[in-house]
C-alpha cells in the first residue's frame, strides 16, 4: 500500500533529475555587440610598394629597374610581386621558396645592354656587382651568387607580342632563378634599422644593421624588432656579441597602441637583470620610438617601462661631451680652433707632447688615454702610450721600432678595465696596452698587409683594410683586459678599389678612402650595400682619415671626418683645408716663414 | 486474467483506503510533503544551476572580452586577411589563449573562424578539434553580424559527447572581422548540478519518508485509543459492562479515555438501576399475585359455598351471589394473566414445542366459544386446508393465542360473521381472524398489543377480557419466533394475524396469508375493479398512488 506514494516521490524526482539542470542545448543568447573596430592602420606617406609591371609602359630601362626593385617589401610575396613581372608561360622558371628561405640577391646595377631581337623581343644584359644576400630577418649576408651577368629578355604585353602597347607593358622572358633587388630599390623601398645585442660579457650593446620594408606598417614595426631580436645578431658579429637565450621565442606578435607596446617572450632564466637588459636592448633598438613598454616573460608582466627614460638611464655609449678637434703641429699635438666648437687643451703635459707623428687619444672612464706615434731615430717610429686623469704625464714606448706606424685607435670599454688599442705597424695589425706592449693579432686574411684599422664606438667591432679591401670583424675582448681576439672578419664590397684609410663615422656608417678612377671618399654601409660619395675630387691618396661617428649619445649634426692627402688636412662641413692658423697655442710664424701645415688631424671624444 | 488481479487489487485498496485512517492520513501526507519537497527541491536544483551557468557565462565572458582584445590587437598588424603571417599569427592567437600550451587539457577550445574569409583565412582552434559542428549557424550569424553571443551545445570534440558553453566574440581587424570563439565544457558544472540534484532529491525522499513514518506514528498514537475505545465500545454495547479503557497520561486521548470510563460506569449503573426497578417491579407483580391467590382461594371456596346455596337466599342476595361469584371468575383470570405476563418478564416462559396439526387446535377453540360466539349472535366461518397443517409449535400457547384473538374478535364483532383463514407454505404457517367490527383506527395497530389498552376506555367492559391478553399472545408469538400483527380500518372492522415459523428456530421471511384482507378498502378508495394502481410523481418529494385512467395507452404492469 506504501508503494504508491513512494512511486510519486520517485516520479517526481525523475521529473526532477530530467527538468532542471544544464540542458543538452540552448538557443543562442546575444549579449549586445562587441567593441567598436581597431581604427584603421595608419600608412606612411612614402610610397612603400615598388611599382607594378605595367608602369613603366614600354621604356625597357624603365622596365629593367622596376623589375629589379620588384622584390622589394614584404619577404611572403616577394615571388609573387616578382612573377608578376615575368611572362606567363616562364613564370615556372623562377621557382617558390617559402618562409625564412626567401632571399634576395642584391646586386649593384653596373651595366645594362639592350639588344633588339627579330622576333620583337629584346635581350637584355646587366653587369651587376654582387653585394649580398637580403634575407627575412633583415641582414644583408656576404652575396653567395658570384654572377656577374644576368641575362633576360623582354617582350610585350599588348596581344601577340606585336606592337608596343604603352597600357599593356611588358613581360619578362628568360627571368633569372633569383630574386633580384638593386641596391637602388634597396636604399629606396627599405629602412636601414640599427638594433642592439649585448657583447659577450654584457657590458655594451653592440649595433646590427637591418633592412626593414617600408611596406611593413608602423604597428609591425616593434614586432619586426623583437622578431630581429629574438633571431638572433648577424653572422659576422656572432663572436662578439650574444643573442637573446636560446629558446627564446616571441609568443605571438608584439603589439601596441596609443604607444604602449606590449612584447610577450617565452624566455629561459628568470635573472631580474636579463630580463632588464632585455628590456634596455629592446628600447634602444627601437630606435627612437616614445611611449611605454610592457614586457612579459611567459605572460608574467615586467614593470611598464618609458621608452625614453630607459635610453636616458642607459647611454649607449659613454662619450658625454662632443668631440674636440686636434692635429698635429711640427710634431706636438694642438688643439684646431673652428667656430661654433668647442676646443679643449692638449691633455699631453709638454715632455710628452714632442716628437708626435700622429696619435690616437681617447676619454675613458675619468681619465684621458693617448696612444701616440713618435719618431725614434731616424725613419724609426714607435709607439708611445700612456694614461692620465686629465692630462697625461708620462708614457710607455714600445719595445719595438717600425718603419711605419698606422694611427692607433683605442678600444673603448664602459669600465675601468685596462685599456687597450688596436695599430698597425708595417702592414700588420698589433694589440697594445696601457705600457705600450704590443702583441700582433692573427688575422685570418688572404692579404696579410694591413693598412688601417677602426674602432667603432661600441669598441667591440672594427674595420680594416687588407690587401686595399675592406673587412669588418667582431671583436671578443678578453675580460681581464688582457687579449682581443678577432672573430672571421666580413669582406665588404664597394666600388671603391685601393682603399687606403677607414674610420667609422656613425654606427653602422665607414668612412673610406680609396681609388673610384681618382681618389674619392665614400661612406659605406657596415655591410656594403650602401655607398655614398663623400668626396670625388681629393686628388691625392688619402694615409690619413679620422671621423667622429655619429651617435645617439652625442649629437652632431652630421658625420663630420677629417683627412690628410699629400701632407694637407682637411675637415669637411663644411669642407675646407684646415689652415695653419686654426692651430691654438702656437706663436705666429716669424714674418716670411711659410707656417707648416697641421697634419694627422683627430677628435678626442 | 491480470485485469481481474488489479481490479482485486484495486479494490483491496480502496477497501484499505476506506478502513484504515492511518493509511489515509500517511498517504495524504506522502503525497502533500511530496508534491512540497519536490518543488522546492526544483526550485533549488534550478536556482543552483542556473547560478553555476551564470558564474561560467561570466568567467567565459571576461575570458573572452580579453580575448577578443588580444586577438585584435595581434591581428590588427595585418592590413590584408591573405597575409601569410596572418595565418600564423592566428594560430598563435588561439593557441596563446588557450593556455598556450596545446597539450593540457582544461578542455576549452579556442576557435577563430572568418566567416567573411572563408577561403583566406582557415579556421582555427586550439587544442585541434572540430569545432564547426558545435558552432551553430544561428550562433554564427549573430557573432557575424557584430555581436557577442552564445549558446550551449552537446557535442564530441576529445572522446565523450560534452556539453559547451559556446561563446564567441567579433573581433575586428584592419581588414575586417574574423570571430573568436570560446568552447567551455560544462562537465564540472553539469557534475556540480547533479550532484546538487541527487543532494537535494535525496535529502527529499529521505524528508518525505520522515513525513510519512512521523504521519504514520502520529496517528497511530492517535488512532490507537480510539481502536481501543471503539473495541471497548463494541464490547459495552454487547453487555460487558464491566469494560474500561486503559487511561495513560493526562493529555486529549487521556481525557477520551477517562470521559469514556465514565460514562460506561454512568451507563452501567444507570442500566444495573434500571434492571433493578424493573426486577423489582416484576416481583412485585409476582409477590402480588401470589400473596392474592391465597386469600382468595378462601374468598373462592366461600363463594362457591354461597353461590350453592344462592337458592335459598332473597333475589337480592342471590343476585350479589352471582355476581360476585362472576367477579371472582374474572379476577381469578386476571391474576393468571398477571402470572402468565411476571413469567415472561421474569424470562421464565419456556417454550415447549411439538409438532402439531393446527386444524384441530383451530376448532378446539372454535368449539369452545361457540357458546360466547352464539350469545353475541356472532357466526363463526372457518377457512381451513382440507389436510393437516403440521408446525413445530407450542400447541398450548397457540390455542391461547387464537383463544384470545376469537374472543377479541367475537366480543368486537358486533354480530358480524368472523372469519378465520389456516394457511400454510413451505416456511411457515398463519392463521388470520377477521372481524367486521367498528375495526381500528389508523395507529391503534400497535397499541392494541399494550398491556392494559383499551380502544375507547369510556366504554364499558361487557365481556370479563382482562386487557392483558394480547399482550400474552404478543409474547407468546415472539416466544416462537414469530409475528403477531394486527390491521384495522374504521367501519371496516380488524383483522390479526399469527405468523409462526414451520420448524422452531427459523427465522421467518413471508407469511403464507395476507395481513390486509382482500375485502379492505383502500385508504384513497382504491383501484377500480382490475383496473391498475398508478403509482407516479406526486407532489414534493412525495409518490403519488392512484388509479391509473383507464384511457391512457402507455402504462407498465407490474406482475408478481
Amino acid at each position: 500500500m506504501r508503494a504508491r506514494p513512494l512511486l510519486g516521490a520517485f516520479g517526481a524526482a525523475l521529473l526532477l533529475s530530467a527538468g532542471c539542470g544544464i540542458p543538452a542545448s540552448s538557443d543562442v543568447r546575444v549579449d549586445g555587440r562587441a567593441g567598436t573596430a581597431t581604427e584603421a592602420g595608419s600608412s606612411n606617406g612614402r610610397s612603400s610598394e615598388p611599382p607594378t609591371r605595367n608602369a613603366s609602359g614600354s621604356d625597357n630601362a624603365a622596365f629593367v629597374r622596376n623589375f629589379l626593385s620588384a622584390a622589394a617589401g614584404e619577404p611572403d610575396r616577394a615571388y609573387e610581386r616578382v612573377k608578376a613581372f615575368i611572362a606567363p608561360e616562364h613564370k615556372s622558371r623562377l621557382q617558390d621558396k617559402k618562409g625564412s628561405e626567401v632571399a634576395l640577391t642584391v646586386v649593384r646595377l653596373r651595366e645594362t645592354v639592350f639588344t633588339f631581337n627579330s622576333d620583337s623581343t629584346t635581350t637584355v644584359k646587366i653587369t651587376v656587382q654582387q653585394i649580398g644576400v637580403l634575407r627575412t630577418n633583415g641582414t644583408l649576408a656576404p652575396p653567395v651568387a658570384t654572377e656577374t651577368q644576368y641575362e633576360f629578355r623582354l617582350r610585350s604585353a599588348a596581344l601577340g607580342g606585336t606592337g608596343s602597347d604603352e597600357r599593356a607593358g611588358q613581360y619578362l622572358l628568360d627571368p633569372p632563378n633569383v630574386l633580384l633587388l638593386s641596391d637602388v630599390a634597396l636604399q629606396q623601398y627599405y629602412q636601414d634599422e640599427s638594433i642592439y645585442f649585448w657583447n659577450s660579457d654584457r657590458t655594451r650593446l653592440v649595433p646590427d644593421q637591418r633592412y626593414l620594408p617600408y611596406a611593413v606598417p608602423d604597428e609591425r614595426r616593434v614586432n619586426e624588432v623583437v622578431r630581429w631580436l629574438v633571431g638572433g645578431p648577424s653572422d659576422w658579429l656572432r663572436p662578439g656579441v650574444v643573442g637573446l637565450p636560446d629558446g627564446t621565442e616571441l609568443i605571438n606578435n608584439a603589439t601596441g597602441a596609443n604607444n604602449r607596446w606590449e612584447v610577450n617572450l617565452d624566455m629561459s632564466g628568470d635573472d631580474q637583470s636579463r630580463v632588464d637588459q632585455v628590456i634596455t636592448q629592446l628600447a634602444w633598438s627601437l630606435g627612437d620610438l616614445p611611449g611605454e613598454l610592457e614586457l612579459k616573460i611567459r605572460n608574467n608582466s615586467q614593470p611598464v617601462q618609458d621608452l625614453d627614460e630607459r635610453r636616458a638611464a642607459y647611454q649607449l655609449y659613454p662619450v658625454r661631451e662632443s668631440p674636440q678637434r686636434y692635429g698635429v703641429y711640427e710634431g706636438a699635438i694642438r688643439p684646431l680652433d673652428f667656430a661654433g666648437e668647442p676646443s679643449g687643451v692638449v691633455p699631453l703635459t709638454p715632455e710628452v707632447n714632442r716628437a708626435i707623428v700622429s696619435a690616437g687619444l681617447a676619454r675613458g672612464v675619468n681619465r684621458v688615454l693617448a696612444a701616440l706615434v713618435v719618431t725614434s731615430g731616424r725613419d724609426r717610429q714607435r709607439l708611445a702610450v700612456g694614461a692620465g686623469a686629465d692630462t697625461v704625464a708620462a708614457v710607455g714606448r714600445s719595445a719595438g721600432e717600425y718603419a711605419s706606424i698606422g694611427r692607433p685607435v683605442w678600444l673603448r670599454t664602459a669600465d675601468s678595465r685596462p685599456a687597450q688599442g688596436l695599430v698597425v705597424a708595417d702592414g700588420r695589425l698589433y694589440r697594445f696596452d696601457e705600457a705600450a706592449r704590443m702583441s700582433e693579432v692573427p688575422l685570418n686574411l688572404p692579404s696579410s698587409e694591413v693598412t688601417a684599422v677602426a674602432s667603432a664606438l661600441d669598441g667591440q667591432r672594427i674595420a680594416l683594410i687588407a690587401g686595399g679591401r675592406l673587412y669588418v670583424a667582431a671583436l671578443n675582448l678578453d675580460g681581464s683586459g688582457s687579449g682581443v681576439s678577432i672573430g672571421p672578419p666580413r669582406a665588404l664590397v664597394t666600388s671603391l678599389t685601393n682603399l687606403t684609410a677607414v674610420d667609422w663615422i656613425g654606427e653602422d656608417r665607414l668612412v673610406v678612402a680609396g681609388s673610384a678612377g681618382q681618389p674619392a671618399i665614400y661612406e659605406i654601409s657596415v655591410d656594403g650595400a650602401l655607398e655614398t660619395p663623400l668626396r670625388t675630387d681629393v686628388g691625392a691618396k688619402v694615409n690619413h682619415l679620422t671621423a667622429y661617428p655619429t651617435n645617439r649619445s652625442v649629437r652632431v649634426p652630421t658625420g663630420s671626418y677629417m683627412y690628410e692627402a699629400n701632407k694637407v688636412a682637411y675637415r669637411s662641413s663644411p669642407f675646407e683645408r684646415i689652415e695653419p692658423e686654426r692651430v691654438r697655442d702656437v706663436p705666429a710664424p716669424p714674418a716670411g716663414v711659410r707656417p707648416s701645415n697641421p697634419s694627422a688631424p683627430f677628435f678626442l671624444y | 486474467m491480470l485485469s481481474g488481479r488489479v481490479a482485486r487489487l484495486l479494490a483491496r485498496a480502496h477497501q484499505t483506503w476506506r478502513r484504515s485512517l492511518q493509511v489515509r492520513v500517511v498517504t495524504i501526507t506522502l503525497v502533500a510533503s511530496s508534491l512540497l519537497v519536490g518543488g522546492f527541491a526544483y526550485l533549488i536544483a534550478d536556482k543552483i544551476t542556473t547560478i553555476l551557468l551564470d558564474n561560467a557565462r561570466t568567467d567565459v565572458q571576461l575570458r573572452l572580452k580579453g580575448g577578443a582584445g588580444y586577438a585584435a590587437k595581434q591581428v590588427s598588424l595585418y592590413g590584408q586577411p591573405q597575409e601569410a603571417q596572418l595565418q600564423e599569427t592566428i594560430e598563435g592567437t588561439v593557441n596563446y589563449l588557450a593556455g598556450g600550451d596545446p597539450q593540457q587539457t582544461s578542455g576549452v577550445v579556442v576557435a577563430i573562424t572568418a566567416a567573411d574569409y572563408p577561403t583566406m583565412i582557415q579556421t582555427r582552434t586550439a587544442p585541434a578539434a572540430n569545432v564547426q559542428p558545435l558552432i551553430s549557424k544561428e550562433l554564427r550569424a549573430a557573432v557575424a553580424s557584430g555581436k557577442v553571443a552564445s549558446q550551449i551545445q552537446t557535442g564530441r570534440l576529445t572522446g565523450e559527447p560534452t556539453k559547451y558553453l559556446v561563446y564567441g566574440s567579433p573581433v575586428p581587424t584592419r581588414f575586417g572581422q574574423i570571430e573568436l570563439y570560446y568552447l567551455v565544457p560544462l562537465t564540472r558544472q553539469d557534475a556540480t548540478a547533479a550532484d546538487a540534484r541527487a543532494t537535494v532529491v535525496g535529502t527529499g525522499i529521505v524528508l518525505v519518508i520522515l513525513l510519512g513514518l512521523l504521519a504514520a506514528l502520529v496517528t497511530r498514537l492517535v488512532v490507537n485509543p480510539v481502536r481501543v475505545a471503539a473495541r471497548t465500545a463494541q464490547r459495552l454495547s454487547a453487555g460487558l459492562l464491566d469494560q474500561r479503557m486503559v487511561v495513560n497520561g493526562e493529555d486529549d486521548l487521556a481525557l477520551l479515555a477517562a470521559s469514556f470510563n465514565q460514562m460506561a460506569t454512568n451507563l452501567q449503573r444507570q442500566i444495573l438501576r434500571l434492571e433493578e426497578m424493573s426486577r423489582l417491579q416484576r416481583r412485585f407483580t409476582s409477590d402480588v399475585s401470589h400473596e392474592l391467590r391465597t386469600p382468595l382461594t378462601t374468598v373462592r371456596m366461600a363463594a362457591d359455598l354461597i353461590f350453592a346455596e344462592r337458592d335459598e337466599f332473597e333475589p337480592a342476595v342471590a343476585r350479589s351471589a352471582e355476581l360476585l361469584q362472576a367477579e371472582l371468575d374474572r379476577f381469578e383470570e386476571l391474576l393468571t394473566d398477571l402470572l402468565e405476563i411476571s413469567r415472561f418478564d421474569a424470562g421464565f416462559a419456556m417454550l415447549d414445542a411439538e409438532p402439531t396439526d393446527l386444524v384441530p387446535v383451530v376448532h378446539r377453540v372454535v368449539d369452545r366459544l361457540a357458546g360466547l360466539a352464539e350469545r353475541a349472535g356472532v357466526e363463526i366461518e372457518l377457512d381451513l386446508p382440507s389436510t393437516p397443517v403440521i408446525a413445530e409449535v407450542d400447541p398450548r400457547r397457540v390455542e391461547r393465542v387464537l383463544r384470545n384473538l376469537v374472543g377479541n374478535a367475537v366480543e368486537h364483532g358486533e354480530a358480524r360473521p368472523v372469519l378465520i383463514t389456516l394457511g400454510i407454505d413451505e416456511t411457515a404457517v398463519a392463521i388470520t381472524v377477521r372481524d367486521h367490527g367498528v375495526g381500528l383506527k389508523v395507529g391503534e395497530e400497535k397499541l392494541v398489543f399494550n398491556r392494559f389498552w383499551r380502544a375507547d376506555p369510556s366504554r364499558a367492559r361487557q365481556t370479563g377480557g382482562t386487557g392483558l391478553g394480547l399482550s400474552i399472545s404478543l409474547e407468546d408469538a415472539r416466544l416462537h419466533g414469530g409475528w403477531l400483527e394486527a390491521w384495522g380500518a374504521p367501519g371496516q372492522g380488524a383483522q390479526f394475524r399469527l405468523t409462526l415459523p414451520a420448524r422452531a428456530g427459523d427465522r421467518l421471511t413471508t407469511s403464507p396469508l395476507r395481513l390486509v384482507p382482500a375485502d379492505a378498502a383502500l385508504p384513497f378508495g382504491g383501484p377500480r375493479d382490475g383496473g391498475p394502481l398508478a403509482i407516479g410523481p406526486g407532489s414534493g418529494p412525495a409518490l403519488a398512488i392512484g388509479p391509473a385512467s383507464t384511457d391512457s395507452g402507455e402504462r407498465e404492469e407490474v406482475r408478481s
